[in-house]
């Protein structure tokens, strides 16, 4: 822990319930802030990944398999 | 990990910030005789190993001379792919063969999937700390 936790500790601790609600809101609300600011509106995110080629992921480890084969004559 | 190399994320958009940074490898790929340095993005999520079209240049690859075809998913979808098998090396481990999905585009990044990248590599991401590290199958 850094030390500017390590003293903000027991000063959370001696807030009144209240005042520590408050004080989840605001974390809470900064936290979803940041989020926003890694993933901006308006903007296009191309998703590459053929994650679900598995034909794909099959014929290439057949190639690989026969690759080998000519290589090692296995 | 053992025996492993450490890399950082590569800022690929600063206008991003933080969200601008990707886990881009470093490599040479190898293919009949001829070379090229390039950067392999790490991505787990896709099933194959993925080359765009403009290898073509570099490695003196001919789209017409591999005749085994393929069919991709997600927005490679639409893109003929053709195999590709080609030498690989990543910093100093040995060479592997790497089987890839040629793409006849080159508006898709080099991508290093779980065909056959991620079964000769094992990769460890620290994105907090934009890094990651590499170690080769034992």
């Amino acid at each position: 822990m850094s030390t500017q936790i390590v003293e903000l500790i027991p000063r959370l601790h001696d807030l009144k319930r209240s005042e520590k609600l408050y004080v989840i809101q605001f974390l809470v609300s900064e936290l979803a802030q940041e989020e926003g600011d890694l993933i901006r509106p308006d903007l296009a995110y191309p998703i590459w990944s053929p994650y679900d080629s598995f034909g794909a992921a099959s014929v290439l480890l057949n190639a690989l398999a026969e690759d080998k084969e000519i290589a090692y004559g296995e | 990990m053992e025996n492993s190399q450490r890399y950082p994320f590569v800022a690929s958009d600063m206008d991003f910030g933080e969200a601008g940074f990707r886990p881009y490898l470093p490599l040479i790929l190898s293919y009949q005789g001829k070379s090229s340095n390039v950067m392999g993005l790490l991505d787990s999520g896709a099933m194959v190993n993925v080359l765009p079209h403009s290898v073509r240049v570099e490695l003196g690859a001919i789209w017409n001379e591999q005749t085994t075809h393929l069919q991709l998913t997600g927005n490679l979808a639409q893109v003929e792919a053709r195999v590709l098998l080609i030498g690989a090396r990543v910093d100093t481990f040995p060479s592997v063969r790497l089987a890839f999905a040629w793409t006849k585009t080159d508006n898709v990044p080099l991508l290093l999937g779980q065909i056959n990248f991620f079964r000769e590599f094992n990769i460890c991401f620290y994105r907090s700390e934009l890094a990651f590290e590499i170690s080769q199958k034992r």
